[in-house]
């Protein structure tokens, strides 16, 4: 058995120390946990958020002055310009179908609609400021019956199917359910 | 069995766009259809000669044929923002001063080819409702000649040739969708009611079932529908520039009569 002597105890206990230290360092270092870490996350979401709203507030500003001055056509011309360059955008999507909406294009209006739905739920959540829930309820409600039987005449005529599908998408994102 | 499509533009394009969605119907109706274009201002003669058995046309040509012919209704076209409608606008140069209506007095205007009912009646029929007259009560008005006159009326307005123009919207929506002009160039001074948009007829007396077998095939026509085409496996609507069919009733044209009777314009003109 290897003997030790006081200067292998003096060098076992400074490692040991060292190790301590360190570990210390570490627990001490890491990102703040529990409660502190969520409220940081939230507030992180909710800036963004809150970015992205004043983002789409900004962009489709244009668009909405025309259609406030009763400009259908040209804020319609506007949004196909924005589309060029966010053709993603579901903003975009909702606001062509309340436009196509009041030009009484009601199953363009609608498959615009449920596009918008599709690429962003906050539009039929009731607490989100970008909220359309009245008026997308207002619209499947009107709308489900006619475009039922619209479709129940014309079996084959798919472009009818989708939108009645649609329709029934609307609803269920309504009641809350999920896609 | 002929098909006669109206030249929109140039002929040339007319069969580049329909000749695939005409191999398409022959392969699914088994029958050997033709692709017969046809001028617009020709086109109800031609029909009446029996040059054709299906038709496809705008929809105040649909109108004339089926007034003096009856020619039954078979399929809307889908395309642009409006799906199976469109509309007429009546655009000026931003920074004209021409903002509305009532400042087209004694201006010169163009607008699209006489038959076109986004193109010329609608817009026409805007100024009539608005009490003016365009007979007398602007400098003077004008049509373009030759091929692609739609895109002419606006190009006109843009490099002021033309005070004003009346430009069918879906040509504005695509000019402005390739970048061609920009949404801040014009003024919309006004834009008439949706009417239908293309449609596909059929002369009267056509076996019932082939009608309704073409009106079927058209309407079932997805996005994903492809045709062996010169070599080439294509997508029949993209090909055709359509987003689709729709069958639509006769009386959704109603409006578009209306528009018709007030102009003064087939097939209710009267001298």
């Amino acid at each position: 058995m290897i003997r030790r002597d006081r200067f292998d105890l003096l060098l076992f206990a400074l490692l040991l120390g060292c190790v301590l230290v360190l570990g210390l360092l570490l627990l001490k270092g890491q990102a703040p946990t529990g409660s502190g870490a969520r409220i940081d996350k939230a507030l992180e979401q909710q800036i963004a958020y809150q970015a992205r709203v004043n983002f789409l507030h900004n962009l489709y500003q244009p668009v909405e002055q025309l259609r406030q001055k009763g400009q259908l056509a040209a804020a319609l011309l506007k949004l196909d310009e924005l589309a060029r360059k966010y053709p993603q955008e579901a903003h975009g999507e909702i606001l062509r179908g309340e436009i196509l909406l009041k030009r009484k294009a009601v199953k363009q209006a609608i498959d615009h609609f449920v596009r918008a739905v599709r690429l962003n739920g906050d539009y039929v959540d009731q607490a989100s400021p970008l909220s359309r829930y009245p008026e997308i309820q207002g619209l499947v409600e009107a709308q489900l019956p006619v475009f039922r039987q619209r479709a129940k005449s014309n079996p084959q005529s798919q472009s009818l199917q989708n939108t009645l599908t649609g329709l029934y998408y609307l609803q269920s994102r309504l009641a809350g359910g999920c896609e | 069995m002929r098909i006669g499509y109206m030249n929109c533009n140039s002929e040339k394009e007319t069969l580049e766009r329909f000749r695939p969605l005409t191999r398409y119907l022959s392969q699914q109706l088994g029958v050997d259809f033709e692709v017969v274009p046809v001028d617009t201002q020709d086109f109800p003669e031609r029909f009446a000669a029996g040059e054709f058995e299906f038709t496809h046309t705008n929809s105040l040509v649909y109108l004339i044929l089926h007034e003096e012919d009856q020619l039954q209704l078979l399929a809307t076209e889908k395309r642009g923002r409006y799906g199976t409608h469109t509309s007429g606008s009546i655009i000026s140069r931003k920074g004209s001063g021409i903002r509305t209506l009532a400042d087209l007095k004694d201006k010169r205007m163009v607008f699209g080819p006489q038959l076109a009912p986004s193109g010329f009646l609608a817009q026409y029929d805007l100024l009539l409702r608005a009490g003016i007259d365009p007979e007398t009560d602007i400098a003077y008005y004008a049509i373009p000649s030759g091929s692609f006159k739609h895109e002419k009326v606006v190009y006109g307005v843009y490099f002021g040739k033309f005070d004003v123009g009346a430009a069918p919207s879906l040509d504005l929506e695509l000019m402005v969708g390739d970048g061609k002009i920009q949404a801040d160039d014009f003024n919309i001074i006004a834009e008439s009611p949706i009417i239908p948009y293309c449609t596909f007829g059929a002369r009267k007396d056509l076996d019932p079932q082939l009608v309704e077998k073409f009106r079927q095939t058209l309407v079932q026509l997805t996005q994903d529908a492809t045709v062996e085409f010169e070599g080439e496996n294509l997508k029949v609507l993209a090909s055709a520039w359509v987003d689709g069919y729709e069958t639509l009733a006769d009386s959704d044209y109603d409006l578009l009569r209306e528009m018709a009777r007030r102009a003064n314009m087939p097939p209710y003109q009267k001298f």
